[in-house]
């Protein structure tokens, strides 16, 4: 069985400078993944490579088993991406950004849908039909990932998705990508949070300087290899 | 498909404040150049219906009295024009700054045809807010506030990434994106175009080819701004390079294309035209006779026979020294005539380099306010006059009796269009 | 103080550093650059041109050979109009009046042979001045350099650690007007070598260093202008819409709207029209060239009694030159009168055309720019005027000679055969009647006071804005 997220010995240079170099891993179905390392590791990077807007410099990039490379359009259709700053529309509702997302993304959505979509990740019923500008970060987030489950896509990526929100909304949350996953859906989340991505990853992988230093089961190891995670993060130190 | 991703992107732009702004005040704009246009050309059909009444009493009433030829041609003006066209109204153009008018009789043409019965000096320096002004400088500008960060400032909120990746590709985002806007211009400026050339009864061909004209230039800045919009820069690092590229194709090409042309192509001092054609003129006075009646009769050899002047004053003799003066200035008012239509040709290559320019002249074509035209009536001028000497020779040199009541048959200037 | 200069210096450093910056400013010094030494030297060209033309006018009148003196009021002269030395930088309305004029007589004509009308015609923008660089493409660069001024500071976090510090909005506003402000005195070095050239050239100082002050004034409202929209706004991007939304407003469309809207309100007929309606009037004056038109039968009936004979034949002057003097000026007082008008009502459209300045400063500018060049419609109307004298002078002193210099007898039979055509004419040395005429501006002073509105409202404009920049600087919170 090929697995949804793939990547193969995956280089990548930009400007001279090496951002990611030979690294490789899978995520299974109904897994989550984290990706940990410091600024600058290559985290953001490894997503972009995965939705066609950075092309690998050497190896491959495989979304259900397919190459990224020989169908951008494939391998979009299938993953849901959350980027840092739930980058969503500020002038418009929250069923306005919806609308607008979905019809972007050629779904098409009920009304009922799209409640229990929103219901899902409670997001208060009155502030549905408020402008995003009034939201905190927690509820655009909220919505944003309604827009991911509303899509139905049987991927999702996840960048710094915890970055702001206060501890509650960071339970929230984690518990939500947890029931995805149980639902099926594959998630490759990357983060600084270490033991953000402890808890609610099934393994994690470290990234230093564009390099895979690492990767462990988190569940089985709830004590992780800090001497590794310090090795990982002192990159930024050094930079 | 694709007309999903236009209703959602019309809707999209329905919430854009920014962007309803601009186009809202493109519509605004719109209505204002045309309402003045429309005015101003009411304005001067009512001016040119007013003067025909008065030159036509001004003349019966010269007339009135006369007991020779000579004298009623002496006294009778004629009053001549260009009328505006029926798309006139989009497109003052040369109208402002070259006569349309002329009132003129039968002494020596070149004295009255460069009379420039013009407006207000002002308005010529400064050009009128007309839509061919409209369409050619300033809507590219609002094109380009409209379009200018589509892209940019979705990086710069980085939703870019986050919006492409939900699409899928790029094609079905930004290419409805912009078009909605584009189309939305397009549609606020023409309306009111298409109502007054309803209004002005402007014809539909007219009307098409404007529409075209219009929208080829949209296109055309759609294209430089999408071309240079995709260069990752902060917006207003592209909005000051779209701005730098209007200046350089609205202003720089323009002024240079006509200091060059305009070095390349002198043209001979006007001065000089009416020197020439006054010395003739007076010097025939103290010359003898047939040193005027010789040229006069090379051009004219059907009065041969009565071209023999007995008197000291002879009417006949007066208008052959005056047809000798124009006769005279003839090459200079030639190579002046060409000057200027060679200016012009040239003019319209250069005008390939930069739309604005394009755009200006274009209009001017459609409503017969170009340079082209406005010599096109210089000709029609000297038509009639040729007119007027060719039914008065006939009377005055066999030195047919007066009778006022042929005057009856003068010609009337009719202009063509 | 030193805040102030530390804060200028600061932005001067970013400035310099920016490629766009650096490109824009390059771009603008070598339009500039390239416009005033073309328009330098078109000017002087056409100044001695037009100086040489009227001398070599004069000299053919002089030389003219012996003639009947009506000959030559109908030979008639020219008049021209060199241009001013300021024209160098504001050639004003001269390329659309024409700048020569025939002169005869029992005629008014226009001016001629305007250069607009033989031009290549490529558009609103393809007549490039010095005086539209500086009306158009300066305030474009300030905005360029300026639109993120103060918010920058906001955008990186600075505004709040300066403000933290115990700075005040104001006194970083002032540094970054001083800034500005000396981008704007660079920007006027060639202005005023412009002008410094214009005094050599025979300008007065007055004139030449008020056109300085109006132009510094000008791009100071538009410094203040963006440096308000960069305190009040607090993203680049839109205060950079705004401002070059506010450019267009003031620098395109207002002062062509100004034009329709005063084209409309005030109805300034032609000179074909006005002159039909005179036409109607002249006529129950009578012909000057027929001295038995019954119109004249009032005039003769008092000139005789004043000679105390019987016949116009016994009359020790010619008849007919007594005739053409009083039609000529009973006509040119008509004429006058007509042409007055006409120009009144040009004049008021020009006036409400400044009052537009209210909205747009570019117009105040324009109109103070080309008064105090002495390139203004008035100063146009001043050449129609002063050379309706030179004409009206020298037609009046021919018909004087007419009277005086050429018998009665002799100037009716002159039409009898070539011998009486040769006796009735006059010594050539009767043309030295005609004035040298060599046009000058008005005084500066007079100049300065007609730019008395145009400068009232560009005073206005600096200082409302400079209240403005303050008030908003004072309030400015992170």
């Amino acid at each position: 069985m090929t697995s949804p997220l793939e990547a193969r010995s995956l280089s990548l240079v930009r400007e001279g400078n090496t951002v990611l170099d030979d690294v490789s891993f899978t995520v299974a179905q109904g897994e989550i993944f984290a990706l940990l390392g410091g600024n600058g590791a290559g985290k953001s990077s490894t997503l972009l490579t995965f939705l066609g807007f950075l092309e690998p410099s050497g190896g491959d990039i495989l979304v259900n088993g397919t190459s990224v490379g020989s169908d951008v359009a494939l391998a979009r259709s299938a993953i849901a991406y959350l980027p840092e700053a739930a980058a969503l529309y500020g002038h418009m509702t929250a069923y306005e950004n919806l609308d607008y997302f979905l019809d972007l993304a050629d779904k098409l959505a009920s009304q009922a849908e799209i409640d229990a979509a929103l219901e899902r990740v409670a997001l208060l019923v009155e502030a549905r039909s408020r402008r995003l500008q009034s939201y905190s970060k927690g509820m655009r987030q909220k919505t944003a990932i309604a827009l991911a489950l509303l899509r139905e896509t049987p991927i999702l990526l996840l960048d710094e998705p915890t970055s702001g929100l206060d501890p509650i909304a960071i339970d929230e949350f984690h518990d939500l990508v947890k029931a995805l996953a149980e639902g099926g859906q594959t998630i490759l989340m990357v983060t600084h949070d270490v033991y953000g991505a402890c808890q609610v990853a099934d393994r994690v992988g470290l990234l230093r300087r564009g390099k895979l230093v690492g990767s462990f089961a988190a569940e089985n190891n709830k004590r992780i290899n800090t001497e590794a995670v310090h090795a990982a993060f002192a990159e930024r130190e050094a930079v | 498909m694709m007309l999903r991703n236009f209703a959602r992107e019309i809707r999209f732009l329905s919430k854009d404040r920014g962007a309803l702004f601009w186009l809202a005040l493109s519509f605004i704009l719109s209505v204002i150049a045309v309402s003045f246009g429309v005015t101003e050309v009411r304005e001067q059909r009512e001016t040119i219906a007013n003067l025909i009444e008065e030159d036509a009493a001004d003349r019966a009433n010269a007339l009135e009295g006369q007991e020779d030829w000579g004298s009623a041609a002496y006294y009778a003006f004629h009053f001549t024009y260009a009328p505006p066209s029926d798309f006139a109204f989009a497109a003052m153009g040369q109208r402002d700054s070259t006569p349309w008018k002329h009132r003129v009789r039968m002494l020596a043409l070149e004295a009255q045809i460069h009379e420039a019965d013009t407006r207000n000096a002002d308005f010529g320096l400064v050009g009128r807010f007309d839509f061919a002004f409209l369409a050619a400088s300033v809507v590219p500008l609002l094109l380009i506030l409209l379009l200018y960060d589509l892209r940019a400032s979705e990086r710069s909120a980085s939703r870019h990434d986050f919006l492409v990746a939900t699409a899928g590709s790029s094609l079905s985002l930004w290419f409805p994106r912009a078009l909605v806007r584009v189309a939305g211009l397009a549609l606020l400026l023409l309306v009111p175009l298409w109502v007054a050339s309803l209004i002005a009864g402007a014809s539909g061909m007219v009307t098409l080819q404007a529409t075209g004209i219009v929208v080829g230039a949209l296109a055309v800045w759609w294209l430089i701004v999408e071309l240079v919009s995709r260069i990752k820069a902060s917006p207003s690092v592209l909005l000051t390079s779209l701005i730098g590229l209007w200046l350089a194709l609205a202003i720089v090409v323009p002024a240079l294309s006509k200091a060059v042309i305009e070095t390349n192509n002198p043209i001979p001092d006007g001065g000089e035209i009416l020197l020439l054609q006054r010395e003739t003129v007076n010097d025939a006075w103290d010359l003898p006779k047939e040193a005027t009646m010789k040229p006069f009769i090379e051009t004219h050899p059907e009065w041969r026979e009565y071209a023999e002047i007995e008197e000291g004053f002879e009417w006949k003799w007066y208008y052959a020294f005056q047809q000798v003066g124009d006769q005279k200035a003839a090459p200079l008012v030639e190579q002046y005539r060409e000057a200027r239509l060679r200016r012009d040709r040239q003019a319209g290559i250069a005008a390939l380099l930069s739309p604005t320019s394009f755009v200006e002249r274009a209009f001017e074509k459609l409503a017969g306010t170009d340079a082209v035209s406005m010599i096109a009536y210089e000709d029609e001028v000297r038509d009639f006059h040729a007119e007027l000497r060719a039914f008065h020779y006939p009377l005055m040199f066999p030195e047919k009796d007066y009778d006022s009541g042929l005057l009856a048959e003068l010609p009337l200037y009719k202009p063509e269009s | 103080m030193t805040a102030i200069t530390r804060i200028a210096r600061e932005e001067w450093r970013l400035w310099l550093r920016s490629k766009t910056v650096v490109a824009a400013a390059l771009i603008v010094v070598a339009l500039l650059t390239a416009t005033s030494v073309l328009t330098v030297h078109r000017i002087a060209s056409e100044q001695s041109q037009r100086l040489e033309q009227q001398v070599a006018a004069e000299q053919t009148f002089f030389a003219q050979p012996d003639r009947h003196p009506h000959r030559m009021v109908h030979y008639g002269h020219y008049a021209f109009r060199p241009p001013p030395p300021l024209a160098m930088f504001e050639p004003g309305v001269d390329a659309v009046t024409g700048q020569s004029i025939f002169l005869e007589g029992h005629r008014q004509n226009t001016a001629m042979f305007a250069d607009t009308k033989a031009a290549a015609d490529l558009g609103g923008f393809a007549a490039l001045t010095p005086a539209g660089l500086y009306q158009l493409l300066l305030p474009l660069l300030l905005i360029v350099l300026g639109h993120a001024l103060f918010l920058r500071e906001r955008e990186s976090g600075t505004l709040a650690v300066m403000l933290a510090q115990g700075q005040s909005g104001v006194k970083l506003a002032l540094g970054k007007a001083t800034a500005l402000l000396v981008v704007i005195a660079i920007f006027m070095i060639p202005l005023i070598a412009v002008a410094a050239y214009s005094v050599s050239l025979g300008e007065s100082a007055l004139a030449a260093f008020s056109l300085v002050g109006g132009y510094f004034a000008y791009l100071c409202i538009w410094g203040a202008i963006v440096l308000t929209a960069s305190v009040i706004l607090k993203q680049r991007a839109v205060s950079l819409g705004v401002l070059i939304f506010i450019w267009l407003f003031a620098a395109l469309i207002v002062p062509r709207f100004a034009i329709n809207a005063s084209s409309v309100a005030i109805d300034a007929p032609g000179k074909i029209e006005s002159d039909l309606v005179m036409l109607a009037e002249q006529r129950k004056l009578g012909d000057g060239h027929n001295a038995a038109d019954p119109a004249f039968q009032r005039l003769q009936d008092q000139v005789l009694k004043q000679y105390d004979v019987e016949t116009i034949e016994e009359l020790p002057i010619n008849w007919r030159g007594v005739v053409a003097s009083y039609s000529e000026a009973e006509l040119t007082e008509l004429l006058n009168d007509y042409t007055e008008k006409r120009m009144g009502l040009e004049a008021s459209q020009s006036r409400m055309f400044e009052w537009f300045g209210l909205a747009s400063p570019t117009i105040s500018v324009s109109s103070l720019s080309r008064a105090l060049a002495g390139t203004d419609l008035a100063t146009h109307h001043r050449f129609l005027r002063e050379s309706e004298v030179l004409r009206f002078d020298f037609v009046q002193s021919l018909n004087q000679a007419h009277a005086e210099k050429l018998d009665y007898t002799t100037d009716i039979n002159r039409n009898n055969d070539a011998a009486s055509a040769q006796r009735a004419r006059i010594n050539s040395a009767s043309w030295q009647v005609l004035d040298e005429f060599r046009f000058a501006p008005d005084s500066a002073s007079k100049r300065l006071g007609r730019t008395a509105l145009s400068l009232g409202i560009l005073i206005m404009w600096l200082l409302l804005a400079c209240v403005i920049v303050l008030l908003t600087a004072r309030r400015v919170r992170v």
